[in-house]
């Protein structure tokens, strides 16, 4: 069967199986999100992502007292609760899981496919995050996210989107700001497109935060390496991430937040083994002032009772 | 004169034997030795010395100066280094408080009601480790049968010295030269110098700078033999005209030895054409009138245009007896009617950092190379200016700002967080050296060595008196000292700003947070030319700036780049453009304090802070807050920092 113009839809028990031509993706619906992300035969997830809240604790961060005033935001970013999976393929939308499916074939195609994730957070009040995943025939998958403002949250420490990959990258390259950004630090960068060997940490004495580059059209990620037993290629294989309707702020390291979190050396970071790509649509900026009370300036905070919306293309052609 | 350990405990006791401050000058023998940096008046001690440690002043072993002593014990050690980086005592970074907070109860002597001596308070200190160094030497040839000093560059914190058996003198003021006068008891061979030093007195009060605590003879020694007649200090006197075209020039030598002979004064522009050509006869003093000089190239940032100045002493027969070289620059800098200072007439602004002397191996031991790479990253990123946070750098560092057009802002060894700021309340209960009559010269001293060493040197925009210390008759008399001696550069000090009351000024700030609940007087208009606060953040910078500033405002410190930080830096930068009065600043700090170790679980180098070493109380990272790493690699922050220093260049 050729799928070249449609979208090959598999309507499993425990998740929706969506392929095409070099590539095959599986929406779970035990696993709260996108389990498989395979392109060309390379599987590009670890775990399912899931919205991220939290920054690994900055000096000042620590001096203001804000990881404390946002600590509800760590518990949410290190547990997630999935509480709701919608599916649309085509214009057809089910009413609910699990799906009524015994009367499929592994013939079934689409020329659409969206899922959206509905995460309830961790948090008093709990607020919703739903992350919408829309699969069209080439295989790029629009994702947009959507925080559910609340009164009554603390600031976020970021918004975004956390895609952690089997293995670690040899290096990106971006189109957007040179060197590492905040809202608040990104006079002094310039235009154009970057390439960075490895998955490099900044140094800071205290691991903490780092490697944000902010207003970027494009990232694309090269990795060599997989999990795959049978698989002993050492060819680059490539995944880009595209702008959707803005640029979009991103960090790729090694590490999640909660392992820099857990760090009080460099050196007490784990053996680099994955490949942590946030897709931030709200930072907050570093701040600077002082380390010791000073607050980052206003217009650079994520206010909680705000809606916040991003959006962005995965496997961008 | 014996040695006296009691010296230690007494504030009044400070420097004995110690030869006078004067001039940074080098002098050779003639002009080969010049163009090869060489001078056969100048023996080096750097190198092995035999060194003894002992944990604290009882457990000194006796008469371990005597050259007949069996040194068979003592080991060995670097000079210049730090004794806790060759591991005999431990490494402690500390902020604010003094080192030995929760373990031993020290109050200032004379601070809490104008008696208490503090008998024993460091010389019994269980704390007070001390170094005992050893060094043999024959001298030089050259040396030989001429007045021979030495000078000791920096040493932490208190050192007695003596040679040959004989007590030669006693120096604090870790980080200024030490010269003590050799003549009298050194031979041509079989010297035996020995200094002992103790890591704490009661300098350590007015030394509290943040920084990892180290003790040791961490900067060069050298001996240093007096031609027959001597340029013992010189003062250089450039100055420019109204209208900023033409100066003059004048000089004042102060002389040593043999008052016979000619100077010569020669000054050269950078083309090598003669200026000034004039010959004057010896003596104790030597003045050479002002010479006026037209069309003069004036030193700054863009353009450190610098003369070259000669001075040759010559013998009755004509013979060269001593050649001093200086290079100097014509700069004026003043405060205007609108309050706005003005470097060569034009408006000065600061893209400023703080740099403490640091290297991640060495600690402050640092190397001629560590100071040119300072210099280059300081070009590559616009920063004009720096701060000598918190005591006066190594000597070659005023000569590359000089050559660099880096504008400088030379700061006092002094700073005594402790004694006036308890957790983070301004409570100066026991301040010094606040208006304590004991405390008086030895801050005034201090600001005389800064002043005399570095007096030549054109980058000096700024004497600072110090870091946070508080305010009071002491510092005062600091100030005045330099008002007395210098009328060509501006006086910086910060802490006064603890003093006044700001109610009109910068109406936001909350005065609890800056002045002392029991009151004080107000030492404003008697300390510092400037408006200099710390941290102050944009919004009450801006205040300042609209209630009509009567001294232009400045932050001596601001943009804390700990770990990820220098975010907002345009809202201070964008003031620029608005309130001339504003001259910019200095960004907390250049380089991060860490040490590279190798971690014993993975075998890595690796970067160490406070508390990594056992040390408590430490202020852990806190000593990591440079734009650069401590290995001087440049943190991410440092292009948004290359961008905005750019914009006012």
């Amino acid at each position: 069967m050729a799928y070249t113009n449609k979208l090959h839809v598999i309507y499993g028990d425990g998740s929706l199986g969506v392929g095409g031509d070099g590539f095959h993706y599986i929406f779970s619906y035990e696993r709260g999100g996108l389990e498989s992300l395979k392109i060309a035969g390379k599987e590009w997830l670890y775990r399912t992502p899931t919205p991220t809240f939290w920054r690994a604790t900055t000096d000042n961060d620590r001096g203001s007292g804000f990881n404390i005033k946002a600590a509800q935001w760590l518990g949410a970013d290190y547990f997630q609760k999935c509480t709701q999976i919608d599916v649309t393929v085509d214009d057809h939308h089910f009413a609910g899981l699990p799906l009524d499916n015994d009367h499929y074939s592994n013939d079934e195609t689409a020329d659409k496919v969206s899922l959206t994730y509905t995460f309830t957070t961790l948090t008093v009040p709990a607020t919703t995050v739903t992350v919408t995943y829309t699969v069209d025939v080439a295989g790029q998958i629009k994702i947009a996210a959507h925080y559910a403002g609340k009164a009554g949250l603390p600031e976020l420490p970021i918004f975004g989107f956390r895609l952690v990959m089997p293995t670690v990258a040899t290096g990106f390259e971006y189109t957007g700001l040179s060197g590492e950004t905040y809202p608040d630090r990104m006079a002094g960068a310039s235009h154009g497109t970057f390439t960075v060997k490895g998955l490099p940490v900044a140094k800071y004495l205290v691991p903490q935060e780092n490697g944000m580059h902010m207003a970027t059209d494009r990232v694309t990620i090269t990795r060599e390496t997989t999990q795959n037993n049978a698989d002993c290629a050492r060819e680059p294989f490539s995944l880009t991430v595209a702008k959707g309707r803005e640029s979009f702020a991103f960090s790729c390291l090694p590490y999640t937040a909660e392992e820099l979190e857990n760090a009080t050396h460099v050196e007490e970071l784990p053996l680099a083994r994955r490949t942590v790509l946030v897709i931030a649509g709200a930072v907050r900026g570093v701040g600077g002032i002082d380390s010791w009370g000073a607050d980052v300036e206003e217009r650079y905070h994520i206010p909680a009772d705000h809606d916040i919306d991003f959006d962005f293309i995965l496997n961008a052609k | 004169m014996d040695a006296d350990i009691k010296w230690l405990d007494d504030p009044e006791t400070f420097r004995v034997n110690q030869l006078p401050a004067h001039s940074d000058h080098h002098f050779y023998g003639n002009y080969a030795e010049w163009a090869h940096h060489t001078s056969r008046f100048v023996q080096s001690l750097d190198g092995q010395w035999q060194f003894k440690f002992a944990s604290h002043p009882q457990a000194r072993q006796p008469g371990f100066f005597q050259p007949d002593f069996a040194a068979s014990d003592f080991g060995e050690i670097v000079v210049p280094s730090e004794i806790e980086l060759s591991n005999y005592t431990q490494n402690n970074y500390i902020n604010t408080l003094m080192p030995w907070e929760g373990k031993i109860y020290r109050r200032p002597a004379y601070a809490v009601d104008g008696h208490n001596k503090e008998a024993g308070s460091f010389s019994e200190g269980q704390d007070n480790t001390v170094g005992m160094y050893r060094k043999e030497f024959d001298l030089a040839p050259d040396l030989r049968g001429k007045e021979v000093r030495v000078r000791f560059e920096g040493v932490e914190r208190s050192m007695y010295l003596w040679l040959n058996g004989h007590f030669v003198g006693y120096a604090e003021d870790s980080f200024t030269p030490s010269e003590f006068d050799l003549t009298p008891y050194i031979q041509d061979e079989g010297n035996v110098m020995a200094v002992e030093v103790f890591k704490h007195s009661t300098a350590s009060w007015i030394e509290d700078q943040d920084m990892f605590r180290f003790s040791g003879i961490f900067r060069s020694v050298e001996l240093l033999a007096q031609p027959a007649t001597h340029v013992e200090d010189m003062t250089i006197r450039p100055s420019v005209d109204d209208g900023y075209h033409n100066g003059h020039f004048s000089l004042d030598l102060q002389l040593a030895g043999a008052p016979v002979g000619t100077v010569h004064v020669l000054v050269k522009d950078a083309d090598g054409n003669s200026l000034v050509d004039q010959s004057l006869p010896v003596d104790e003093k030597v003045t050479l009138p002002a010479v006026a000089l037209e069309n003069i190239h004036l030193w700054d940032n863009h353009h450190p245009y610098l003369y070259q100045l000669l001075v040759e002493i010559r013998d009755e027969q004509g013979q060269l007896v001593e050649l001093v070289p200086y290079r100097f620059g014509f700069r004026r800098i003043e405060i205007n009617a609108d309050h706005v200072v003005l470097l060569n007439g034009h408006r000065l602004i600061i893209n400023g950092v703080n740099r403490h002397e640091w290297d991640d191996q060495r600690g402050r031991s640092v190397t001629l190379a560590d100071m040119e790479s300072d210099i280059q990253t300081f070009k590559e990123n616009n920063i004009n200016a720096v701060r000598t946070c918190h005591y006066p750098d190594q000597l070659p560092w005023y000569q590359l700002c000089d050559d660099n057009g880096i504008y400088m802002m030379a700061e006092n060894n002094l700073e005594s967080h402790a004694t006036w700021q308890k957790m983070g309340k301004v409570d100066p209960s026991y301040n010094v050296p606040g208006s304590v009559p004991q405390w008086k010269e030895v801050v005034v001293d201090r600001a005389r060595t800064n002043y005399e060493t570095f007096k030549n040197h054109p980058a000096i925009l700024f004497w600072s008196l110090g870091n946070e210390s508080f305010a009071g008759d002491n510092i005062a008399a600091m100030g005045r000292f330099y008002k007395e001696h210098d009328s060509t550069r501006l006086v910086h000090y910060e802490g006064v700003c603890h003093t006044h009351d700001y109610s009109k000024q910068i109406p936001s700030l909350d005065k609890s947070t800056y002045l002392p609940a029991q009151g004080t007087k107000d030492y404003r208009d008697q300390i510092s030319d400037v408006e200099s606060w710390m941290y102050l953040p944009p919004k009450q910078v801006e205040e300042y700036l609209q209630n009509n500033p009567d001294k232009p405002f400045m932050e001596c410190e601001y943009m804390h780049d700990m770990g990820n930080s220098a975010g907002g830096m345009g809202s201070y930068i964008e003031l620029l453009d608005k309130y001339p009065q504003y001259f910019g600043g200095f960004i907390w700090d250049f380089i991060d304090q860490a040490l590279q170790v190798k971690d014993p679980v993975s075998g890595q180098m690796v970067m160490r802070y406070g508390g990594d070493f056992d040390d408590r109380h430490s202020d852990y990272e806190f000593s990591g807050d440079g734009l650069m790493f401590a290995d001087r690699t440049p943190k991410p922050a440092m292009q948004e920092v290359q961008y905005y220093y750019g914009l006012h260049k």
